[in-house]
């Protein structure tokens, strides 16, 4: 078992811990906070996989999509939205790409 | 600076740089807050300061709008004791309160170069039992605080003649 130090600093936990709390403001906050939370917790996800060698080029460049980007709900929610839609796509040709 | 340039040049910042910020400059900061004004002048606020990183990222852990690595946060609380003395109207006023004394805050931080960004989205059960918050104090607010790695551009606004109405509801302003 993991120290109570270490798991602080353990990404898995952070984004655990994320998760869990974003669920209970997801209650009572606006709705397109839901996709935005939705959003940072993929792009943590991806920092993950970069960490742990799962990512790919394709992958890490949603991640910097989301990153340039996840701000533009405060100032734009339908480029927001056109956002997500964009990244749906993204996503969608990496699983095209993919061999199986 | 003139008080509409700080007002309006003040941005919501989310991505800071590693510069801590002098003591001098967040005590002008939470002077300012305590300057605000409040109804009855009960003064309802309880300010948390915490600079201590390792503090800051067991927060961040529990506060998904809380952004960037800020160097300062302040928990603006309402302390619901001190809100009673407003009577029946005392909570609801001590929550205009507790903003007041945030945007003075905040603008006395970009008067100070010092970027900001008001959190409301984290949890409080959480936050009360990392600080160790009294059950009649209620967290309402996280203020942020760092040297900006940007200014954010402006938001929108929404124009004089569609917010102001003279006289009477309905007629917008022209001037």
């Amino acid at each position: 078992m993991k120290s109570t130090e270490s798991i602080l600093r353990d990404k898995h936990f952070q984004l655990l811990s994320f998760l869990i709390t974003s669920a209970r403001g997801c209650v009572d906050e606006p709705k397109l906070y839901g996709p935005l939370r939705l959003l940072d917790a993929a792009s943590r996800l991806i920092e993950i996989m970069e960490e742990e060698g799962k990512s790919t080029d394709e992958i890490s460049k949603l991640k910097e999509l989301i990153e340039e980007n996840i701000d533009i709900l405060m100032y734009d929610e339908e480029e927001f939205i056109r956002l997500l839609d964009n990244l749906t796509r993204q996503l969608a040709k990496i699983i095209k790409n993919q061999k199986t | 600076m003139e008080l509409i340039e700080l007002i309006k040049g003040r941005r919501a910042v989310r991505r800071f740089r590693e510069e801590p910020i002098p003591v001098e400059h967040l005590k002008k900061i939470l002077e300012a807050g305590v300057w605000a004004p409040s109804g009855s002048n009960v003064q309802p606020w309880e300010f948390i300061l915490v600079t201590e990183k390792e503090n800051i990222e067991r927060i961040k852990l529990i506060s998904p709008g809380l952004f960037g690595n800020p160097q300062t946060l302040v928990v603006l609380c309402i302390n619901r004791k001190r809100a009673e003395k407003g009577g029946e109207l005392g909570q609801t006023t001590a929550l205009m309160d507790i903003s007041m004394a945030a945007q003075n805050m905040m603008l006395m931080a970009y008067s100070l170069g010092i970027g900001s960004c008001p959190v409301v989205s984290f949890s409080k059960t959480a936050l009360r039992e990392l600080l160790n918050i009294p059950d009649f104090v209620e967290p309402v607010l996280i203020l942020s605080f760092g040297y900006p790695k940007f200014w954010p551009k402006p938001p929108r606004r929404r124009p004089l003649r569609e917010v102001v109405h003279v006289e009477e509801y309905g007629k917008h302003f022209e001037g």
